[in-house]
């Protein structure tokens, strides 16, 4: 298991931002969804070991992100991508991506290698060595892809990895998805419900902090099906499903 | 883009351009070497090819049709040569060739050579085909003309102009790959 | 003798571009080597010999990516520290070592962090850490600050107490715009504090003894700016702990 998470809770000033959640993770790519403000970033990010928990337990590739040697390590085997990722804009492509290469504390001798792969990979190859200010949003997305990639992270977090990009790209970054989940867990946040259906093995539904719902696409779809619930595609009628029948429930219990 | 073109940009430093060549040439060049070299070589080989165009492409003159593939062949050729010359001279056993009327005493590019002239000569036509025939039974096998003749059941004086026109074909397609001094192709 | 391929059918183009080549030859592999060369930068030999020293090739590569430490940053510190030489030797006030620690200053501001780091919450996620580049870059920035300062004492022809005296205010005023700008998470809070703070000690100075250069050479007062530097230093420093409460 390289994610290991159980009752982790996140508070900011009063709220609560992630509350209990309790979630594994092995090899594959995992969806995350939920609505904006639902606490997806907040659990990336604890993840990708930016912030720490208020309390729970967390483990990440079998160690304990709360002591600066094991957080050094995970940090070297990880690859993240925030929601709002900034760029040198002087710097070119490559530059960019061999930079946080070796922020990552790659071996010198294996970077140029492994960018070159990582920037063929998220198709930028015809752009290796342009600005980053000449790129476009999308391209800028695919650069961030690259640099969290580069160093064949075991533990990969990406969050709104498909802001800004096209169709036929989104579909080439579901088969690169596809592909790292082979060997690596993947897990990406996204508000895009269909964008993921096709890549994931599973999906967590994340509301107020919560997780609501964890299963495979297919039961997510399941649960849209005969309940008239809104959505233009199945996945979207499950996602909607689910939400509403947790909410009813809080406003239940509460 | 032409090949001049992006050779052009590529000497002004567009690697994009360099991508561009790769995809172009790299597949006939890669089949072009497995004949001499194994897979895992051949690799190499395209490698420090497309690294010596990256380099060299400051030199390349146009001149004509062709003549992108040519330097490029000439270089992929120098490099397997060279590659195989590291190897070592006991991986080699091949003989020296003369191939359109040239000495080549080295046997790593020689052993390059005998590629572009299996290729050459299935340029003559098909096995079996009247020139190719002709080119075999006269000068690989060395037969007399008048034997080949009676073999082919065509007149002496068929059988001379075939041989020759196949030589001069031949000639010429090798002289083609050849690249002139300055690095541009003929 | 034929003169040339024009009339030939040319092999190499009707050969180019058809499928893949030859099975067993993997052409990807092969283009992400020549790539990898092609694409590749090569670092200069300040950053070579930085990544010997700190054992950090990434660390390296952070500290010669300094704002602050680029090479417009550096030709303007030096041209403001010339003018400053120049004036003095025309008007005999020692205006170097009042210009040096704001200069320092705000070399240090500008060395890290989210006001001018756009891609700080990446930053925050790396293994060689934010606070050890932001270590690195501030030492790095106070000690090129500190040579080009002492150069241009020396060469002005101060007395010896002014020549170095300066060197204790200079640690405070960057301690101060350092601890400005993590709390505050910006660059130019921080050189606005620390411009602020230095001007303001400088004419009390001057206001309480007569001369500019009071608080440079007063040396009653090394022990306070120490202790104020200190202070300030473990600010910033709990500034940028991995965060606890906020966001």
């Amino acid at each position: 298991m390289n994610v290991e998470i159980s009752d982790l809770t996140r508070r900011f000033g009063r709220t609560r931002a992630v509350d209990g959640v309790s979630l594994q993770a092995g090899a594959g790519v995992f969806g995350l969804l939920g609505p904006n403000g639902a606490g997806k970033t907040t659990l990336l990010r604890m993840m990708a070991t930016v912030i720490p928990p208020s309390s729970g337990r967390l483990r990440l590739l079998g160690r304990d992100p709360g002591s600066y040697g094991p957080r050094k390590e995970i940090r070297r085997r990880a690859g993240y991508l925030p929601q709002n990722l900034g760029y040198y804009p002087g710097f070119t492509v490559a530059e960019f991506v061999e930079y946080f290469a070796l922020l990552k504390d790659m071996p010198p001798r294996q970077v140029p290698r492994a960018v070159a792969a990582a920037v063929e990979q998220v198709g930028l190859g015809d752009k290796a060595r342009a600005r980053l200010r000449t790129l476009s949003g999308g391209m800028l997305r695919r650069a961030g892809i690259a640099q969290a990639i580069v160093n064949q992270p075991e533990l990969l977090m990406l969050d709104e990895p498909t802001a800004g990009l096209d169709p036929e790209q989104r579909v080439a970054f579901r088969a690169l998805l596809r592909g790292l989940g082979e060997r690596s867990t993947v897990i990406v946040s996204t508000h895009l419900v269909e964008d993921v259906g096709a890549a994931c093995s599973e999906v967590a539904l994340m509301d107020a902090g919560k997780i609501v719902f964890r299963g495979t696409p297919e039961e997510l779809t399941a649960r849209g099906e005969r309940t008239g619930a809104a959505g233009d595609a199945p996945l979207e009628r499950g996602y909607s499903a689910a939400l509403a029948a947790a909410r009813s429930a809080a406003a239940v219990r509460s | 883009m032409n090949d001049d073109e992006l050779i052009a940009a590529v000497a002004a430093g567009d690697d994009a351009g360099l991508r561009e060549l790769f995809s172009r040439h790299a597949p006939w060049l890669a089949a072009r070497l497995r004949a001499v070299l194994p897979a895992a070589e051949v690799e190499d080989v395209l490698q420090e090819t497309f690294l010596a165009v990256w380099r060299g492409a400051g030199g390349y003159r146009p001149g004509g049709s062709g003549s992108a593939g040519g330097w490029v062949w000439g270089i992929a050729r120098r490099q397997a040569a060279l590659f195989l010359r590291r190897r070592g001279p006991a991986e080699l056993l091949l003989p020296a060739i003369d191939a359109g009327g040239r000495q080549v005493a080295d046997p790593a590019e020689a052993a390059v050579l005998r590629a572009e002239l299996a290729e050459a000569v299935s340029a003559l036509g098909p096995a079996g085909s009247p020139s190719r025939e002709a080119w075999r039974l006269v000068y690989v096998e060395d037969r007399p003309v008048a034997e080949v003749a009676e073999l082919m059941g065509v007149p002496v004086g068929t059988v001379k102009s075939r041989a020759h026109r196949a030589r001069k074909q031949l000639r010429a397609a090798l002289r083609r790959r050849e690249p002139t001094p300055d690095g541009g192709g003929r | 003798m034929m003169t040339g391929g024009h009339e030939m059918p040319s092999d190499q183009e009707s050969l180019a571009g058809q499928g893949p080549g030859p099975g067993d030859v993997d052409l990807g592999r092969v283009w992400l080597g020549v790539a990898a060369q092609v694409w590749r930068r090569r670092p200069g030999l300040a950053e070579r010999a930085a990544g010997r020293l700190l054992r950090s090739p990434g660390l390296a590569r952070a500290l010669v990516t300094t704002p602050s430490l680029l090479a417009g940053w550096l030709i303007a510190t030096a041209v403001v520290l010339l003018a400053g030489l120049f004036a003095t030797l025309g008007t005999g006030t020692p205006y170097v070592p009042l210009l040096a620690p704001a200069v320092a200053g705000a070399g240090i501001a500008y060395a890290y962090g989210p006001g001018i780091d756009p891609a700080w919450e990446l930053s925050r996620s790396m293994a060689v850490s934010d606070r050890m580049v932001l270590l690195a870059r501030a030492l790095a920035v106070f000690a090129l600050n500190a040579a080009m300062g002492l150069a241009a004492t020396a060469a002005s022809g101060a007395a010896a107490a002014v020549t170095f005296g300066w060197l204790v205010p200079m640690t405070a005023v960057c301690a101060l715009a350092l601890a400005a700008a993590t709390l505050a998470r910006s660059a130019n809070v921080g050189v606005i504090v620390g411009l602020a703070g230095w001007a303001i000690v400088v004419l009390a100075g001057q206001s309480a003894s007569g001369r500019l250069t009071a608080v440079i050479t007063d040396t009653a007062l090394v022990l306070p700016y120490l202790g104020f530097a200190a202070v300030c230093a473990a600010i910033a420093w709990a500034a940028t702990r991995i965060p606890r409460g906020t966001s």
